[in-house]
């Protein structure tokens, strides 16, 4: 049986959560497969958005709230999936340096990131270079991203890196950094692998990272 | 006897009704004793609970409008600042207004290549020196974060060092915590002449941030009451910019930011009753593509005239602002609209410390030739807000006969009147371009940046403090320096 996913698509890219999430149901209650209506409804309305917005065609509140509708519709998807079975682009850990405080950029990045289809452990701010080296040995995510807004605050992410590279995990994760005053010069001097200048452009350099789509 | 002269109104501009400002004062006080603030440092959480604060949940406090009331009261209407000789400098109060450039950027155009490069600490040195020169310009501030800082943790120690070899104005100091702010006072005092002298003619303010929505972090409010106990003036706008830390709506942004920053007088004044404070927030915007800050966005202008209407309605205190920065990347039309546009409209409603003069790329890059030019602008803008002196001389009535009177050859540029009064009668450009075509192309058919590029080089060159900072004092600076 073939579900339209048209309407799904067209209320994510819209942002009407409740015309998404009953078009969610709907779909579910006619033995829509989940995983379908994951990729060809839901992340796929979300390419759309992304490419809309990249296009100066939409603005970052209309994008959230695409992201924000999706994450409702996923919320109902999720007992429809076997434990285990939803697939995702990828683990991020992220979290804004040590001694840091600053979050509204780290908390953009991470909400376009799960639109685009990523799992996020989102630790925070303040987070020290041992607890981001806990988390990754922990939690095996394919991305580490740290955010800094302080010129002061800049030497953490090396601190960060470094800690990795001793505790061993340096080539099991990538590391992408981004804030205000960082640079991708700064990026290359510190070993990271990547610099997001800001949350568009974060979503692309995570898919790049890892070579998805 | 003579009638009495006609006094010059002089343009102002008002953008909120008296009831208008009543109901973010209102809202504001609001905040403050229904949501409450996040106060993370100890000290400060005491002092606000014995004065009457009520503490919830983790380091949340609700806080009585009454202290609020007290502390505006006890705040000073007027900050003096002095320059580095001791000679007053800026009188920040009611309808002065005070132009100066901003804080950490973290790239700079290149005087040299036009190239957009990471700040050094000579850059520093360079903006300051080049502010000493600049006759609009009456305070300094980094205009950079250089990346060839030996220790990074003391990044604002440096750069205040580096300020005060390079300008005798007022400065305008970044600190990150107590430690290097201590070492900042230090230097300050040695300039001064120790710490009774400092306190007697300040010649620092500091600029301290809050973080919105409603969070004072420990380290911040440390430096907040340093300041106070050393009665250093001090400012502590928070972010509260529209669509990401505050409401996306300008009032309830400006509810936001007045209510965090009345949080911080309400410390800084029971810290010290009577130390100097400046009141205000910074209230942009995000912009909704990019996610920046905007610098170059209408609406900042909109709040800090709305904070200038509320000074002069309710408040009384001085007030922090911006002006004649942008988001363009390059010194080009959209530079030059964006900057004039922010001077303008804080000149005509009496924003008092007006910073981020130069910036470009929303403050994330600085430029000489933008702050020379602005130099310029500033002129211009304060030529219109002098308004038109109306009197007998101005109305020239007897020049009108003598023109009159020789005929047909009658022109007013060869009349008496015209060269007796066409300075202060006319705003007369330096940069700005009136030649004729062929004169325009005989200088080589420059455009503002190259021109603006050119005075900038020259000022630099020639330009010498009065005096020049002494060998002794400049040695007491290094020691420090290398002790820290």
């Amino acid at each position: 049986m073939t579900i339209d996913l048209n309407p799904l698509s067209e209320a994510v890219i819209k942002g009407n959560i409740q015309a998404a999430t009953q078009e969610t149901q709907k779909a579910l209650d006619g033995g829509g497969d989940p995983q379908t209506i994951l990729d060809q409804g839901l992340i796929a309305a979300m390419d759309i958005v992304g490419q809309r917005f990249a296009a100066g065609a939409m603005f970052v509140p209309q994008m959230l709230r695409s992201a924000k509708t999706m994450q409702a519709c996923v919320a109902l998807l999720k007992p429809a999936f076997q434990a285990g079975t939803v697939s995702s682009k990828g683990t991020v850990v992220m979290g804004t340096v040590k001694a840091d405080l600053h979050d509204i950029g780290k908390n953009l990045v991470a909400m376009m990131l799960e639109g685009a289809g990523f799992t996020i452990i989102d630790m925070g701010v303040d987070v020290l270079p041992e607890a981001f080296v806990q988390t990754v040995s922990e939690k095996s995510p394919e991305i580490l991203g740290m955010s800094a807004l302080l010129s002061t605050t800049m030497p953490a992410m090396k601190a960060t890196i470094d800690a990795l590279k001793d505790a061993g995990l340096r080539d099991k994760v990538k590391v992408m950094i981004g804030g205000a005053p960082v640079t991708a010069k700064f990026a290359g001097e510190i070993g990271a692998d990547r610099y997001a200048p800001d949350a568009g452009s974060a979503v692309a350099a995570a898919k790049e990272l890892l070579q998805t789509s | 006897m003579d009638n009495l002269p006609i006094p010059t109104f002089q343009p102002r501009l008002k953008v909120l009704e008296h009831r208008q400002a009543l109901a973010i004062h209102t809202a504001a006080l609001e905040i403050l004793e229904k949501t409450g603030i996040k106060m993370e440092n100890d000290r400060a959480r005491k002092l606000l609970v014995d004065a009457g604060a009520k503490p919830f949940d983790t380091d949340w406090l609700r806080i009585p409008a009454f202290l609020a009331e007290e502390a505006l009261g006890s705040a000073p209407r007027q900050i003096l600042l002095y320059d580095q000789n001791g000679d007053k400098a800026m009188a920040l109060r009611d309808d002065h207004f005070f132009f100066g450039t901003g804080s950490d950027t973290t790239f700079t155009l290149d005087l040299e290549s036009g190239q957009r490069r990471g700040c050094v600490l000579n850059d520093t040195g360079r903006f300051a020196r080049l502010v000493d020169a600049l006759p609009r310009f009456s305070f300094a501030m980094s205009m950079s974060n250089p990346q060839d800082i030996p220790k990074i943790e003391f990044i604002y120690v440096y750069t205040f060092a580096e300020m005060l070899r390079n300008t005798n104005k007022p400065i305008v100091f970044i600190a990150d915590r107590l430690e290097d702010m201590q070492h900042i006072h230090d230097l300050a005092c040695m300039v001064a002449g120790g710490d009774a002298a400092l306190r007697q003619k300040p010649f620092i303010l500091n600029y301290s941030e809050a973080i919105s929505p409603l969070r004072f972090p420990a380290h911040v409010v440390d430096r907040l009451m340093f300041c106070a106990e050393k009665e250093i003036p001090i400012c502590l706008p928070s972010g509260s910019n529209a669509g990401g830390g505050a409401p996306i709506t300008l009032a309830g942004a400006l509810a936001l930011g007045i209510a965090e920053n009345l949080a911080g007088l309400i410390i800084h004044q029971l810290t010290r009753r009577g130390a100097p404070f400046l009141f205000g927030p910074n209230v942009s915007v995000l912009d909704m593509k990019s996610t920046v800050v905007s610098y170059g966005c209408p609406e900042w202008s909109l709040t800090q005239a709305a904070l200038a209407d509320m000074r002069d309605e309710i408040y009384g205190l001085p007030i922090w602002s911006f002006g004649g920065a942008t988001d363009a990347k390059v010194v080009d039309a959209q530079a030059g609209a964006e900057a004039m546009f922010s001077i303008v409209t804080a000149m005509l409603s009496r924003c008092n410390l007006i910073h981020d003069v130069g910036y470009l790329e929303y403050g994330s890059t600085s430029s000489l030739e933008m702050v020379t030019l602005a130099d310029e602008l500033i002129a211009m803008a304060r030529h219109f807000t002098k308004g038109i002196p109306v009197n007998r001389e101005t109305l020239a009535l007897d020049a009108l006969d003598r023109v009159k009177s020789a005929g047909t050859r009658g022109i007013f540029l060869t009349d008496d009147h015209t060269f007796e009064h066409f300075e202060e009668a006319l705003f007369l450009p330096e940069l700005l371009d009136r030649s004729r075509y062929d004169a325009w192309m005989a200088e080589g058919g420059q455009d503002l940046y190259r021109r603006s590029n050119a005075k900038a080089r020259s000022l630099l060159e020639t330009h010498r403090l009065e005096p020049e900072m002494d060998a002794g004092l400049n040695d007491e600076i290094e020691a420090l320096l290398q002790r820290i």
